[in-house]
């Protein structure tokens, strides 16, 4: 019986940013991504209040799904975020941040928000024309005769991930396997179109980080062995078949619809006839290694392995995209025939044992471009954590094959960037006619210079998020990188105590002139710097991190109701 | 941030395994007021199961523990501890004003020169057996020269062992009269006995059932029986596997005995009906015919197994599901055995050792797939008893070829005991098996702990007395300023481990304990005064003129990984500085003082 109930009002609210309560939240919002920020950021307990499973993270990844809001404001913002985690995995938190500090510092400031909106759009062009210029000064041209570049880039992610508990040693071995994988599936010497490989990743509890590694060819996490495998496999080239249809000996996948047979018909006995068929057909072909994504019948299996042919069933729809990239084989979807072209070869089979996992090594006859990572940890949490890094790592190193740069890391990029349009709106300021202002963003030229401020101090302020021990963050005032000035140091102890700037490629020099972040000092044009950095951070990530904090604080800004249907 | 609930917590959970350290084990009883049930526990692990621990830091805890019991099924008191002991270490420092990166920085370095010490005062399981055991040499004790820490032998020699209960000398007249190579595994696992001299018993008897080659040791196929309402004279390790049967079984047993059996292994249940795990039964399948017959499918299905059994000659069926009712009648009328329920890794044991091959389907049965060489006896028949199952007889399932399966026959009359009595057994099982695995020891009784401590202090005093240069044991860890007053802390952490152990022996009381604990300090400081060392051998021997002195050892492994997972708890927690709660109901809401987002 079906009963009508009324509808409730829709309930609405009016200009969410001057509400007390969504601004608190923002707030606390704010607070949450700045504590977790960096190396040395703080972590996180997520649970649901039942008695499930603890997750401990400081990532944005893992993190920002789990922070759902009742208010739909917090969740526009949320969301925007989420989209660009899914997209580019890195600076996440960055953007968070960077985008609350935008909101806040346009509530602060008494300035229109239509005014704050077209500043922020327009020093955002600003900060990206520059980045994608030639002579951009805090970024790196990623060089691939070296490996120093990509291993700073993935050191970077892996060591800003606290939950890990990773020693440096450790972080440096994760690091060097994550390159080593990223290089891995590069192919090389390949005609036509380059077709990027895959890094399959096995988690193994309770073994010393160090025993992770990598390896080419894939690795299959196999049930029992020890009971059907009679012997290694290492006989050249060994031919492989991949089913995805089940070869389960049921009729599941014959969709909708109702099946009508006689009385005295057996379909059970039919399909396996047919199933059997397959096997005989395998066998006279010569086939040794027989895989299905889905169930494999045990008449089946006992039949195939009389006949000395390994058999891998419940594969998984996610390790079946690169077990045919590896073996070649054409997927057979039907139990009818066997194109002679479907079958596919590996060289061979080995059997490796990880803790209590043994596994099935598939050795690919060429170079192919899949590889396997296991990856260890002592506890579940922290390998957890760390899986989530070692994947941010990898889609890192990806996107340089887009961009073939990096920015420098640590905060020093933003520095650099609050620096760089300091000095640009203020010499534009004073060098062109206050008409062109008013009329680009309708407002007085000290307006003006006021929203860019605000815009710089938000930059700076993802940058002194960084420091969680109570140390006061510094920039020189030449090149405008960032550095610490630890908690029991005074200024005049700075030549003893500042070494590098934090993404080490400043040096300390005497002669430097230095401010404290977020205090006011004269605009100059911060210099270049060559050298090698030890810190990097993805340039596609931050670039993209930079467009997407701006134009959802420019939306937030917009919002003037937010109506909520309460039904 | 000088108030850190989450280091307080875990601080006050550790509290509860204080009583579980060292070899007298106390029994607690948990009881849960709402149903009246209670549980009897004598591990922290156990502990931890039985409560209902809803907070972050008390999950977190459990996993952990959890985690390591999965694998060592031993040590997860002293994980706890360590973690509890080491959590108020970084409350202190915090108290203290220490930044986190630098107590962690430092406390790395602490638990590397740890690390460092298991490796250097480790034993070769060879040394252990070769030399005559726990003799001490008075010799080599005095000779001040070998008493560095580098020197492995004289470590077995400087040991608290006396505070501890040792191995029952009765107990071992029970063994059979060993060959010499077997006293080899045996050497090692007296050592690591641990109070529980009795369990270890069984363990070597099952390592001696296992194989006659010394030093293997199969932990996975190794079966536990627990029998509850019956004395515990009943303990005993037996080959092959105990499986509870009804009387009519038992007459088919009986009727089997003193053969070689053929056997068929099947994975499943044995009815027209099962089909395979990821088998989906077609939904809309309609069968039309002519002639309305009754359905005879089953009574085809009935007869087609039974003959099929019949010519393959097969007396014995296990399975690891339930078999149909009507089968197994006719199965006794032919006089053949059917085990069901039985669990999988056992058939898996058993089709390595008979050379049958485990199917589905009694259908895929061929001459193939049957193994030889069972015999089945009735181990008890416990008919006499008021047993309300019909369960009444026990079957012994062994195989005539050695190195299979073994079963340990644990039995008490208090059931709630049962559980503990698996859990003793399991560990010195577990001990004597990574002891084999890393193929080194390392001496007990509080004695590589006593090292740390020493160590810690050494090296905490070198950063103390301004040394700006101290090489840091691990050169990746940069050495703060603050890393001398950490690592002393972290020692007096380790002290509070071996007071504990020694006041749980009842022997001393709090006081007494530190007293020996400083003294044995004072004595390890550059050379060990052996004077004092035998003045407080010669009391102790007064004290426990009734125990055999033997040596006692800790696992390596073991020992590294709960300190390591110690103190990965304690940072974990130390960097964590909020909650995230998610799906909380507003009535939650109101009652905890949480901020919504």
């Amino acid at each position: 019986m079906s009963r009508l109930e009324k509808k409730q009002p829709a309930r609405c609210t009016d200009l969410p940013l001057k509400n007390a309560d969504i601004c608190s939240k923002l707030k606390i919002l704010k607070q949450l991504l700045k504590s977790c920020y960096g190396p040395t950021g703080r972590l996180k307990q997520i649970h649901n209040n039942i008695g499930g499973q603890v997750v401990t993270t400081s990532t944005s990844v893992v993190l920002l799904p789990t922070l759902s809001s009742t208010e739909p404001f917090i969740n526009l913002i949320r969301t925007s975020i989420i989209n660009h985690i899914s997209r580019f995995s890195d600076c996440g938190l960055f953007a968070g941040i960077l985008c609350l500090s935008l909101i806040e510092e346009a509530q602060l400031s008494s300035l229109r928000k239509d005014v704050c909106q077209k500043v922020n759009k327009y020093l955002l062009g600003l900060c990206t024309s520059y980045l994608q210029q030639e002579d951009c000064a805090c970024k790196v041209k990623v060089d691939f005769n070296s490996s120093h570049c990509l291993i700073r880039l993935a050191h970077g992610v892996i060591s800003s991930k606290p939950a890990c508990v990773l020693r440096e040693s450790e972080i440096l071995h994760i690091t060097r396997l994550i390159v080593q994988g990223f290089l891995l599936t590069v192919p090389c010497d390949k005609p036509g179109a380059v077709k990027l490989g895959r890094i399959v990743t096995l988690a193994v509890e309770g073994l010393p980080v160090m025993d992770s590694t990598i390896f080419p060819g894939l690795l299959l996490e196999t049930p029992d062995l020890s009971l059907h495998l009679t012997g290694l496999l290492n006989c050249g080239q060994l031919r492989t078949i991949i089913f995805t249809a089940s070869l389960a000996g049921d009729l599941s996948e014959l969709g909708e619809g109702t099946i009508v047979v006689h009385k005295g018909m057996d379909v059970e006995v039919q399909i396996l006839d047919q199933l059997l068929k397959i096997g005989e057909k395998v066998v006279k072909d010569e086939v040794k290694l027989f895989m299905c994504q889905k169930v494999i019948h045990p008449v089946l299996q006992q039949y195939l392995r009389y006949h000395g042919i390994v058999v891998i069933e419940r594969l998984g729809i996610n390790l079946l995209e690169p077990v045919i990239q590896l073996t070649g084989a054409q997927p057979v979807a039907t139990l009818h025939s066997i194109p002679p072209r479907a079958y596919g070869k590996v060289k061979e089979i080995t059997i490796r044992q990880f803790g209590s996992k043994i596994m099935l090594h598939l050795v690919p006859t060429e170079e192919t471009a899949i590889c396997t990572l296991i990856l260890c940890h002592r506890n579940e949490t922290m390998l957890n954590e760390l899986k989530v890094a070692c994947e941010k790592a990898q889609h890192v190193l990806r996107l340089t094959l887009r961009d073939q740069f990096a920015v420098y890391g640590a905060g020093c990029s933003e520095t650099h960037l609050a620096a760089y349009i300091r000095y640009k709106v203020n010499f534009k300021a004073s060098k062109t006619i206050d008409l062109d202002t008013a009329t680009m963003f309708g407002c007085m030229q000290t307006e003006y210079v006021l929203a860019a401020e605000g815009f710089c101090r938000s930059l700076e302020s993802v940058t002194a998020a960084l420091d969680h021990n109570g140390g006061s963050s510094l920039i020189d005032l030449t090149h405008a990188h960032h550095w610490t000035l630890p908690t029991d140091m005074t200024t005049d102890e700075m030549d003893r105590t500042l070494g590098l700037c934090r993404c080490g490629v400043v040096q300390y020099c005497k002669d430097y002139k230095w401010s404290f972040l977020n205090t006011k000092y004269t605009e100059f044009s911060p210099a270049a710097v060559s050298g090698e950095a030890d810190v990097l951070d993805s340039f596609t990530a931050k670039v993209n991190g930079l467009q997407v904090a701006v134009e959802t604080a420019n939306l937030a800004l917009d919002v003037q109701y937010i109506i909520q249907d309460t039904n | 941030m000088r108030q850190h609930v989450g280091l307080q917590t875990l601080s006050a959970l550790s509290g509860i395994t204080t009583q579980f350290l060292g070899p007298t084990k106390t029994y607690k009883i948990i009881q849960d007021d709402a149903t009246g049930e209670s549980a009897l526990v004598s591990s922290c692990y156990r502990v931890l199961e039985n409560l209902e621990l809803t907070c972050a830091v008390g999950q977190l805890v459990y996993e952990t523990v959890g985690a390591h019991h999965r694998i060592y099924k031993t040590g997860s008191g002293c994980l706890l501890f360590m973690a509890g002991a080491w959590s108020r270490v970084a409350l202190e420092c915090l108290h203290r004003g220490i930044p986190i990166a630098h107590i962690i920085s430092a406390m790395s370095e602490g638990m590397d020169i740890c690390l460092s010490v298991c490796k250097l005062c480790s034993i070769p399981n060879k040394e252990l057996y070769s030399t005559p055991k726990a003799q001490p040499n008075e010799s080599i004790v005095k000779d001040s020269a070998s008493h560095q820490l580098s020197s492995n032998k004289n470590q077995r020699k400087l040991k608290l062992s006396r505070h501890f209960q040792q191995p029952n000398c009765e107990n071992i007249s029970m063994i059979p009269n060993l060959n010499s190579e077997n006293q080899n595994l045996t050497a090692i696992a007296r050592t690591l006995s641990h109070g529980y001299s009795e369990a270890m018993d069984l363990v070597i008897k099952a390592s001696q059932i296992q194989s006659e080659k010394d030093l293997t040791f199969d932990i996975d196929k190794i079966s536990t029986c627990l029998l509850p309402c019956s004395a515990e004279i009943w303990n005993c390790v037996l080959p092959g596997c105990i499986v509870p049967v009804c009387p009519e079984k038992a007459l088919i047993a009986r009727n089997l005995e003193k053969q070689d059996l053929k056997v068929a292994l099947i994975d499943g249940h044995l009815t027209s009906t099962y089909r395979h795990l990821g088998y989906n039964k077609p939904k809309r399948l309609q069968h039309v015919s002519e002639v309305s017959s009754s359905d005879n499918h089953e009574e085809e299905w009935l007869e087609r197994i039974v003959r099929l059994i019949l010519n393959l000659e097969v007396n014995l069926l296990l399975i690891s599901g339930i078999a149909d009712g009507k089968l197994k009648d006719h199965f006794w009328k032919h006089n053949i055995l059917v085990v069901e329920k039985m669990k999988l890794s056992v058939l898996k044991t058993f089709a390595m050792s008979t050379g049958a091959i485990l199917v589905s389907y009694a259908t895929q049965l061929n001459s193939k797939c049957i193994g030889t060489g069972v015999t089945v006896n009735i181990w008890k028949d416990l008919s006499n008893f008021a047993n309300k199952s019909n369960h009444e007889s026990f079957l012994n399932l062994s195989t005539i070829e050695k190195g299979g399966l073994v079963t340990v026959v644990l039995s008490s009359w208090i059931q709630g005991k049962l559980q503990s009595e698996e859990d003793a057994f399991l560990a010195c099982a577990y001990r004597l098996h990574w002891a084999l695995k890393d193929k080194s020891l390392l001496p007990g009784a509080g004695v590589t702990e006593m090292y740390c401590i020493h160590q810690l202090q050494k090296q905490a005093l070198l950063y103390a007395s301004g040394h700006k240069s101290v090489p840091p044991i691990n050169p990746g860890t940069a050495a703060g300023p603050y890393t001398g007053v950490v690592l002393q802390l972290m020692a007096d952490g380790f002290i509070d481990f071996v007071m504990n152990v020694m006041v749980n022996t009842g022997k001393y009381s709090k006081v007494q304990a530190r007293t020996v604990v400083v003294e044995q300090l004072h004595g390890l400081d550059g050379s060990v005064n052996s004077a004092k060392m035998d003045q407080m051998r010669l009391k102790d021997h007064q004290m426990d003129s009734h125990y055999g002195e033997s040596m006692i050892c800790d696992n390596l492994t073991l020992k590294q990984e709960a300190w390591r997972k110690a103190l990965d708890l304690v940072f974990l927690i130390l960097q964590t500085d909020a909650e995230i709660i998610t799906g909380v109901d507003q009535k939650q809401l109101e009652q905890r003082d949480l901020i919504i987002l």
